[in-house]
């Protein structure tokens, strides 16, 4: 009995707890407070405005993640399947326009496309006097699946090459033309990946707020902030949040009644798919993925070295320093907390697995599926509910003291990235986990090794690329994040991210570059860290 | 003869042969054994024979019908050549009727459902119509292979190592239902195995194969 007892009540159930706790009690926080009545405003949107936000969600999501499914599956299969010069290279790269956030992405090509851009001014001088105009959903649809499609190439491309030779070798000999084998083997094998990289579009797209803005495309994120700095009524803000939270679950949730009963892999040898050399029409593929990339990254990142050449203080502006260096420093520090809470969530998780533990993991990896707009509210509240609760101890302290001591701080906003990036660096390290087992740790355990030396000096090594992966990526996570910052930030508190949007909503678009290229540029060195990794094994994340 | 290879000769990478120069003559309805070490290159010759991989010299006819020569290469699609693979490769996101049900597309539905349960007879697992193969045992993923790869009606039937992941006592029983069912459907067969006693059980001839080549053959009285 006592022994049960000890092994369940350890540091890392104890973390587990606190931090589904710290997402549920903000998130029920806005059911809450859903029993407040009608305002105006609210009346207002929901007869005029609702039906309008949620049309154009839909119409958002709908073809940005039928386009970057197709950019994603696409690239990946070519990658995967052929052989032919700069496949290496094209296989890394084309995870790079992740570094680009989508706002600076809109903010760049709504400037090269507006009437005095350089694709325009490039069109009259070759004699064509129309302009297309991007700042348009279709333009959104465009560039979120541009900056977006990544997810779904990176989880297809894993998927692939696990996928066996001979499921599509038993087709072929089974009597199956190329196409069926396609149709009916390959893209069937690869759907959890390509459904589960979609989802993370769909998760990302409902998050933004920058662009959408931008582009005065009104979805979701577009609304909340709409009603809460333009209208001033947060009771409304909150109601929509309300509504988008449930598109969301109701997202997430399809997404795991269509996986169903089926397997998607059995505990096969797997022997790797041998790629072909690419033949006839095929030696378009590379020219096609050279394209998006092109579209994807240079062109945007060419563009804006350009527009520094006019900026008036360069970089030798103390301020941008100043705000680059506080933006990294803050995400560097939000990383390391992220990554250590979900070192101990995946400890928490490792073993057999009851199925309230289950339930309760899938609560602390909910932050990721909430839009930083609703995020925000949640953590706003919870944060002023926790001064309030809080106000007699801080008077023990100091009897002068404000109302409001933790709220709006850079506390309440790493928090709220914690909250929001915590399943990424989680699903990472789980998958870590997932390959090396539990025996060098029971064995560890049975030598009597303390959990936290355990996990310092026999987990800690063998999981090393999985904790860097998924501190990388929640670091560019971090370090693009604008919706979350926008709201939480203290005052006069700035990242590149916020900089960047400042200076775009200004149409100061020269100023903006500086900011904006420090941010890709940090973010590209990160994905090359990423893919060029070498793993325990000696086999790079490159193949 | 049924079946006729000659001269065939394969490589990975040149100048490294694999195969080198076997031939080989089958009679129709007969079960050969290819014995040999790992490595020796029996799951190349099977891949060959499939069509899976395109040998640098050689001819393979089977029924009269030239699969592959210095002229002519059919592919593997077209061979009707039944394989079962090492680790049977059965479809993990189809359940066991679409699986067998795969290679009969050309059937139309009524015959298609009637060849499947024709099949399920046969290795006697009707009742496991709607499972998936992650929710069969190895033996029967096994048999399921198996009727998968007979369901076409093949011209020849391959299987590379059939008995390697099973445990030593499902195996024999596997072994002699195997035995059963091929002589049932009069099938010829060509089994690898680098088990002695496997191949004595199954086939009526046994192939050495080392390093590519044959060193000698063993009738035996099946
Ligand atoms: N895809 C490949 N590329 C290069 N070389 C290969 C490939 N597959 C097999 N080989 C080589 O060809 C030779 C024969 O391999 P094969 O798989 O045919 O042997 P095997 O007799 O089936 O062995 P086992 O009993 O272990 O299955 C081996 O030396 C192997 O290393
Ligand atoms: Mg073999």
């Amino acid at each position: 009995m006592l022994r049960r007892i000890r092994t369940k009540l350890n540091i890392f159930t104890i973390v587990s707890v606190i931090a589904g706790l710290l997402i549920i009690i903000p998130l029920l926080n806005i059911f809450v407070e859903l029993r407040q009545p009608a305002s105006d405003v609210w009346i207002h949107i929901r007869t005029y405005l609702l039906a309008r936000y949620l049309r154009n969600t839909f119409i958002l999501i709908f073809y940005v993640a039928l386009l970057s499914s197709v950019l994603g599956f696409f690239s990946a299969y070519i990658i995967t399947r052929f052989d032919f010069k700069g496949r290496k290279a094209l296989s890394w790269m084309l995870i790079l326009p992740l570094a680009i956030p989508s706002y600076i992405m809109g903010y760049v090509y709504g400037d090269m496309m507006s009437y005095s851009g350089s694709v325009s001014r490039f069109f009259r001088s070759i004699g064509y006097y129309g302009y297309i105009n991007v700042m348009t959903m279709q333009g959104a649809i465009i560039i979120f699946s541009l900056t977006l499609y990544p997810y779904v190439y990176m989880m297809v491309r894993g998927a692939l090459l696990k996928q066996s030779a001979s499921f599509s070798e038993g087709a072929q000999l089974l009597g199956a033309s190329k196409w069926r084998v396609f149709w009916r083997i390959v893209l069937p094998l690869a759907r959890p990946a390509l459904v589960a990289g979609t989802l993370l579009v769909i998760l990302e797209t409902l998050n933004d707020y920058g662009l959408v803005e931008y582009f005065n495309v009104q979805v979701f994120s577009f609304a909340i902030f709409n009603a809460w700095f333009s209208f001033g009524d947060v009771l409304s803000a909150i109601r929509l949040s309300a509504i988008l939270m449930l598109i969301v679950f109701a997202i997430v949730f399809l997404e795991r009644a269509i996986r169903g009963r089926r397997r998607y892999h059995l505990h096969t040898k797997t022997r790797p798919v041998k790629r072909v050399p690419l033949k006839g029409m095929q030696k378009l593929y590379p020219i096609i993925l050279w394209t998006i990339l092109f579209i994807a990254f240079f062109i945007p990142v060419l563009q804006l070295l350009w527009f520094t050449r006019f900026a008036r203080y360069g970089l030798f502006n103390l301020n941008i320093v100043y705000i680059i260096i506080n933006s990294i420093s803050i995400a560097v520090f939000a990383t390391l907390i992220t990554v250590i809470i979900a070192l101990m969530l995946a400890n928490f998780n490792r073993g057999r697995m009851s199925s309230i533990k289950k339930s309760w993991l899938k609560i602390t990896n909910l932050g990721y599926a909430i839009p930083g707009a609703v995020l925000a509210i949640a953590v706003n509240i919870f944060f002023i509910d926790l001064d309030r609760l809080l106000y007699p101890v801080y008077q023990l302290f100091n009897p002068e003291t404000g109302r409001l001591v933790i709220s709006l701080t850079l506390t309440m906003l790493i928090f709220a990235y914690v909250l929001r990036f915590m399943a990424i660096g989680y699903n990472s390290i789980e998958a870590s986990y997932d390959k090396i087992g539990e025996s060098f740790t029971e064995a560890a355990y049975a030598l009597k090794s303390s959990k936290i030396k355990t996990l310092m000096k026999i987990d800690f090594p063998l999981i090393k690329t999985g904790l860097l992966s998924a501190a990388i990526i929640v670091f560019i996570d971090v370090i693009k994040e604008l919706p979350l910052t926008l709201i939480l930030r203290p005052t006069n508190y700035n990242t590149m991210a916020t900089i960047v949007h400042e200076y775009a909503s200004d149409e100061m678009l020269v100023e903006a570059s500086i900011p904006a290229l420090v941010l890709i540029l940090v973010s590209s060195i990160m994905i090359y860290i990423l893919t060029h990794a070498k793993s325990k094994r000696g086999a790079s994340n490159v193949r | 003869m049924y079946v006729s290879i000659e001269d065939l000769c394969f490589e990975y990478e040149r100048k490294k042969p694999v195969l080198e120069a076997v031939s080989l003559t089958m009679e129709e309805g007969e079960v050969v054994a290819i014995l040999g070490s790992s490595g020796s290159g029996k799951s190349t010759f099977l891949r060959v024979l499939s069509g899976l991989e395109i040998p640098r010299k050689g001819a393979i006819t089977i029924n009269q019908e030239t699969l592959c020569s210095s002229k002519k290469f059919v592919d593997a699609e077209k061979r009707e050549v039944g394989l079962v693979f090492q680790d049977y490769a059965l479809f993990p996101h189809m359940n066991v009727y679409k699986n067998i049900a795969f290679g009969l597309s050309h059937l139309t539905k009524e015959d298609r459902k009637a060849r499947v349960y024709e099949m399920l007879t046969l290795i006697d697992m009707e009742e496991k119509v709607n499972a998936f193969p992650h929710e069969l045992s190895g033996g029967q993923q096994q048999r399921i292979a198996l009727a998968r790869a007979l369901a076409p009606k093949p011209k020849i039937l391959l299987l590379d190592e059939p008995f390697s992941n099973l445990d030593a006592d499902l195996k024999h029983k596997i072994r002699k239902e195997l035995k059963e069912i091929i002589q049932k459907t009069q099938m010829t067969s060509i089994v690898v195995t680098h088990d002695y006693d496997d191949a004595k059980a199954i086939a009526h001839r046994i192939i050495y194969l080392e390093d590519g080549k044959i060193l000698r053959e063993e009738r035996l009285h099946n």
